[in-house]
């Protein structure tokens, strides 16, 4: 049996906000971009009693509760603060798979043996999350990674939920079906109709009636709602490898989006190499769907490169096999990682002029941006929109 | 065919043409020896299809003939028997049956008809030099051959010839050797033939310190007897790089340094460099070349040498094993080093003579 952690940070910008400003703790905290088009992107604890949530448009958030504090979100710091929590996962396991900034899947099945059950595990972590940052987080410790993300949304916040193999359908049953993630506004009045709202009712519907609702994916959705879940966990990028990925705002389908964001990844990762003075001999390319399904894909090669475009050609190579066996698929996420890193690069005599150009380019690039930003200086393939004509 | 010889006579003609004996028996015969018996004496010819080697011996021939027996252990034989043995080969059927004194063997045979012989080559042009002259210009330029490249026309070494000069350029794509040496006798066109990997090595192995070689060239072939000892190989047919054009014509940094303390320094900062990349940094300043190495465990070597150089200060990173093959190989006590930047080749000679010149590119470390 699977031991699965899901760790989620309780209201992690808000709480590194109330952190920093002791003069805010208790009180509403919106942490989200202001403009008109600025979103919730965390609430305190605090402001979700009058109803703020994260994802609300800080308008209706300000109506909701006008005394609020706003903060505009420091990324960058999150970040490090993110990175404290995540190398307190790999004090426990490999095997951790980052959903975002504050949150994550960690496989400790094995580390049972050495560490003691899962949820001592998860109460070691937790402990230590305190110690080195000062924050809370929620955890859910179950058999797989659906029951364990239901599960640490159940004891929110600073909280544990141990679910156990023979306990899964007893603690899913009486959930509402729209914990489950792919059931959103669009399909939950459909199961209404049906007369299904809770885990329970999918979990025991008639297949034909389902049919009219989830098509081929019904016996997905039914296995979801018994808690039934064999993904894998798939670590982050092992310490091998240099790489850099995005978790997009939305999800992304199509393919000129997905190619511009995966080229601009890719020069990232060859940014860092380059900066780090290595090359690789192996570029790996993540694909996360929007149903949290992630796919790698691997492409090793010789020689060994820093360059961008041979790094860019490759990964776009690489995601373009994967849209084709996977065609239409909205991704959440997308990396690009590099590994088989080497040092030292013996350059060629009789180099082909293209490989010099790029060189040279990339060089060039990386000086201007060390000077006036990595935002100051892009390659047009990696931009969102397209240039005008 | 029967003849007798004694051990040497038949012992120096099968050391000579053993080396290409195909140990990997693709062909059966390929590991065969071909044993010519005529009125005048013995040949065996050696051959793995792309070089071949035929050698002569004396022999008392009672009846001509040809045969084909297996190389090495004709040669295990001979080798093993007392020295000075009277030897006595003589075919029996389909065996051939080898007697000294109290000793005999038998051993299979395959028809000398069957075996794999270059005929007479289409001579396009012929040239002649010193030996000590050829086998100097094989010593300062084969290591830097390919081996096993895709770019096949790199497995090899480049005989280019024009006017009275002989010039043999090697390159792996990574560094480059060039030597050149004199003919006896000019030529009239202007040739380039490049002799694959195999029959450089060979070549090497045949050529003596006494006396001219002289050497055949065809369209597919090159053609060379020395000493009794006749050495034919076939011609990679490809085209080689230009590679004038990767040699550094007006390097702006120019390092003088004794070619042996700069050897000794490279070679033992490189008992501390990376096994597998063999990186070492060097960096030029005011008088002084600094070599640095270090591997995975951290470990590091120094050196520091006095030089005189023009230019400014820079810093380069290397394989050391390519510095330290040209090092050894380069004419003179005293060499030059000639830079232009960090990521540009290094043009290495002797101070003012240009008979001999290495190029290697950098290393990015």
């Amino acid at each position: 049996m699977r031991a699965i952690l899901h760790i989620d940070m309780d209201a992690f910008y808000a709480s590194v906000e109330q952190r920093d400003h002791p003069e805010w703790r208790g009180k509403p905290v919106i942490v989200g971009g202001n403009g008109k088009r600025g979103v919730v992107a965390a609430a305190s604890y605090e402001v979700r009693q009058f109803g703020v949530h994260s994802a609300m448009p800080m308008r209706e958030a300000l109506q909701r509760c006008p005394h609020a504090i706003c903060v505009h979100p420091r990324i960058a710091h999150y970040q490090q603060v993110s990175q404290q929590v995540f190398e307190i996962f790999h004090q426990f396991t490999p095997l951790v798979e980052g959903l975002s900034l504050d949150e994550a899947f960690l496989d400790v099945t094995h580390s049972q043996a050495a560490m003691g059950p899962a949820e001592h595990i998860a109460v070691q972590i937790k402990q230590r999350i305190r110690e080195r940052t000062q924050l809370t987080a929620s955890v859910g410790v179950a058999p797989n990674k659906l029951v364990a993300k239901i599960a640490s949304d159940l004891r929110k916040p600073d909280g544990i939920m141990v679910v156990r193999a023979e306990e899964v359908t007893s603690v899913l049953d009486p959930l509402p079906i729209t914990r489950l993630f792919g059931i959103g506004a669009r399909t939950a009045p459909k199961l209404a109709a049906l007369g299904i709202h809770t885990f329970h009712d999918l979990r025991l519907a008639r297949e034909q009636l389902l049919k009219a609702v989830f098509g081929k994916y019904t016996a997905q959705y039914q296995a979801r709602a018994a808690g039934v879940d064999d993904r894998p966990v798939i670590p982050d990028w092992d310490e091998k490898q240099i790489s850099a990925e995005e978790t997009f705002d939305t999800d992304i389908h199509e393919p000129a989006r997905l190619l511009s964001a995966l080229n601009a990844l890719a020069d990232r990762t060859a940014t860092r190499l380059r900066a780090r003075q290595l090359q690789s001999a192996c570029i790996t390319v993540k694909i996360r769907r929007n149903d949290f399904t992630t796919f790698t894909r691997q492409h090793h090669f010789q020689p060994a490169t820093q360059e961008t475009q041979v790094i860019s050609q490759i990964a776009t190579q690489l995601l373009l096999a994967w849209l084709k066996e996977h065609p239409r698929t909205a991704l959440r996420l997308l990396g690009v990682g590099a590994g088989e890193l080497s040092e030292a690069q013996q350059l060629e005599l009789f180099a082909a002029p293209e490989t010099q150009r790029n060189r040279a380019l990339d060089t060039t690039m990386d000086k201007i941006r060390e000077r006036y930003g990595t935002q100051s200086l892009r390659r047009a393939d990696h931009l969102k929109t397209p240039l005008r004509k | 065919m029967k003849f007798s010889a004694e051990r040497e006579a038949m012992l120096s003609p099968l050391q000579a043409v053993i080396g290409v004996v195909e140990r990997r028996q693709t062909m059966p015969i390929l590991s065969n020896v071909m044993v010519m018996a005529k009125s005048d004496g013995l040949t065996m010819t050696a051959t793995d299809l792309e070089v071949e080697l035929s050698a002569n011996g004396t022999a008392n021939v009672a009846e001509p003939g040809e045969i084909t027996i297996p190389g090495r252990k004709l040669l295990d034989i001979i080798k093993a028997l007392p020295e000075k043995a009277s030897v006595t080969l003589t075919v029996e059927g389909e065996r051939a049956v080898i007697r000294s004194g109290k000793s005999r063997f038998t051993l299979a045979t395959l028809p000398a008809s069957d075996f794999p012989v270059i005929e007479n080559i289409e001579i396009k042009q012929q040239i002649s030099l010193a030996q000590t002259d050829m086998k100097t210009l094989l010593d300062k330029t084969h290591f830097s051959m390919a081996q096993q490249d895709v770019r096949y026309y790199l497995n090899g070494l480049l005989f280019e010839l024009s006017g009275q000069q002989l010039r043999l350029v090697a390159t792996d794509g990574h560094r480059l050797a060039l030597a050149e040496a004199k003919l006896l006798q000019p030529v009239t066109t202007t040739l380039q033939v490049i002799l694959p990997r195999k029959g450089v090595l060979e070549l090497q192995r045949v050529l003596g310190n006494q006396g001219d070689v002289h050497i055949s060239i065809s369209s597919n072939h090159m053609r060379i007897s020395v000493d009794g000892v006749r050495f034919t190989s076939k011609l990679i047919d490809g085209r080689f790089p230009d590679y004038s054009r990767v040699i550094p014509q007006d390097p702006n940094r120019i390092v003088g340094a004794e070619r042996s303390s700069l050897r000794a320094a490279l070679q033992r900062a490189a008992i501390l460099s990376n096994e597998k990349y063999r990186g070492i940094r060097l960096t030029l300043k005011s008088g002084v070349l600094v070599m640095q190495a270090h591997n995975p465990e951290q470990e590091e070597a120094e050196e520091e040498l006095e030089v005189a150089h023009t230019g400014e200060a820079m810093e380069i990173g290397f394989n050391v094993n390519y510095l330290l093959e040209a090092l050894t190989a380069v004419d003179g006590d005293q060499v030059e080093l000639g830079f232009t930047d960090g990521n540009s080749s290094c043009l290495i000679k002797s101070p003012g003579a240009v008979a001999s010149r290495y190029v290697v590119m950098p290393m990015r470390l």
